[in-house]
């Protein structure tokens, strides 16, 4: 992984683009933003939050891959699988100040862009815009949410697995099968067996 | 009418009497019989809606079965939520369980509110927020508990629903069997005492 400056800049351009898709947002603006973020570097395989611990920030990711998850019994129910552009914290925890039920950890080496709790009520404060573009923001991840939730009680095994590779074909590379399989909710033996259908014309 | 709103308000900001009028002026109130349909699926949900009086339902159906997703009463906001916030067409049924009271405003008329006042656009941030941690958490609860842990749970939160809400409803609602969901029910009634260590 090369952390040049190059790579940071675009990568706030990037989330800049993300957040002008809300609310126009000049470079200015933006930039006013930005002493309320943190960089911060995780090695793959790193936890982010343990289950118990308080969520301090919300993050967004710059580049990489984490994976959040809620111990139930000694298994890891897989919940959020989050790449470039997307937000994974463990929000109930960051949201009520409650000990975490959920842990995250990153797959590949990951940067987010951090905002601590503390930072967002304050930008809150602040900007006239932020209250918009929070809203808005979440607005976005309630329909995210309703989405999966609607398609994890409609959808059957194999829908669900077909939509999923259809639409996210990079991530079989990038992420253990494992842990798709229990994000889509399908016994790992069924995943593996699943995995005729994506060969040319089986579909 | 409009105090019950108020005081639902006032627990996530403060509004002077000005602000809560620009809101105020932009409500609705509307009548319902019991089972009517409110919104249907397919069709875009226009209203974010206060239930003052009565109860209304939410639900889909998965090939023949309903599947209940949400069960609304005084008190609560009930919409469905994500078409109203995206304008797309909705996954879900609503209908009301007894005849209901609602205060409305549709997404045009809170969006001119949001442009006149910064406070109220905080409090749909706030609402919104709301929206997603009751997701977030009914995901986590339907993981984490067992069938009885989840039935006690929504009892001790909402005990004078099982007595309004039809048993075959709440049974779909806590994703369980008809059957499963009476036995819960006699099981709680012997020992009333239920043991809240099993509640996290």
């Amino acid at each position: 992984m090369s952390n040049s400056v190059n790579a940071y800049t675009a990568a706030l351009d990037h989330l800049h683009r993300y957040f002008a898709r809300f609310e126009p947002l000049t470079k200015q603006e933006f930039d006013q933003f930005l002493p309320y973020i943190e960089v911060r570097e995780f090695d793959k395989k790193c936890v982010v939050i343990r289950a118990g611990e308080v969520e301090r920030h919300l993050n967004i990711v710059a580049w990489g891959l984490a994976r959040k998850y809620l111990p139930v019994r000694g298994r890891e129910l897989t919940i959020q699988l989050a790449t470039e552009g997307h937000i994974i914290h463990s929000d109930l925890s960051f949201h009520y100040r409650t000990p975490s039920n959920c842990v995250i950890e990153t797959i590949e080496p990951t940067v987010f862009f951090s905002i601590t709790y503390e930072n967002l009520q304050e930008a809150y404060d602040v900007f006239p815009k932020a209250e918009r573009l929070g809203r808005l923001l979440l607005s976005d991840l309630f329909v995210k949410k309703d989405t999966r939730y609607f398609d994890q009680l409609r959808k059957d095994t194999r829908e669900r697995f077909l939509d999923y590779v259809r639409t996210h074909p990079q991530m079989l590379q990038r992420v253990p099968q494992k842990y798709i399989a229990s994000y889509l909710n399908i016994k790992p033996e069924t995943f593996s067996r699943l995995k005729h259908l994506m060969r040319p014309g089986k579909r | 009418m409009l105090e019950t709103l108020r005081k639902y308000v006032s627990g996530y900001v403060a509004l002077s009497d000005e602000e809560f009028h620009l809101l105020a002026d932009r409500i609705v109130v509307r009548n319902f019989d019991r089972r009517e349909q409110l919104l249907g699926v397919g069709e875009v949900e226009r209203y974010m809606n206060f239930v003052v009086q009565g109860l209304v339902r939410m639900y889909f159906y998965k090939g023949k079965t309903e599947l209940i997703t949400n069960i609304a009463k005084e008190g609560e906001l009930v919409s469905s939520s994500a078409s109203f916030l995206s304008a797309t067409p909705s996954h879900y049924y609503i209908e009301t369980l007894e005849p209901t009271i609602l205060l409305s405003v549709t997404r045009e008329d809170l969006d001119a509110v949001y442009q006149q006042s910064v406070r109220i656009e905080r409090l749909g941030r706030l609402l919104t927020t709301q929206f997603v941690m009751q997701k977030e958490e009914w995901e986590h609860e339907c993981m984490r508990l067992d069938t009885r842990e989840r039935f006690t749970r929504f009892v001790e939160r909402n005990p004078e629903l099982v007595t309004r809400v039809p048993q075959k409803y709440l049974a779909s609602y806590l994703n369980m069997k008809p059957e499963t969901f009476s036995r819960m029910k006699n099981l709680v009634k012997k020992r009333p005492a239920i043991n809240k260590s099993h509640v996290k």
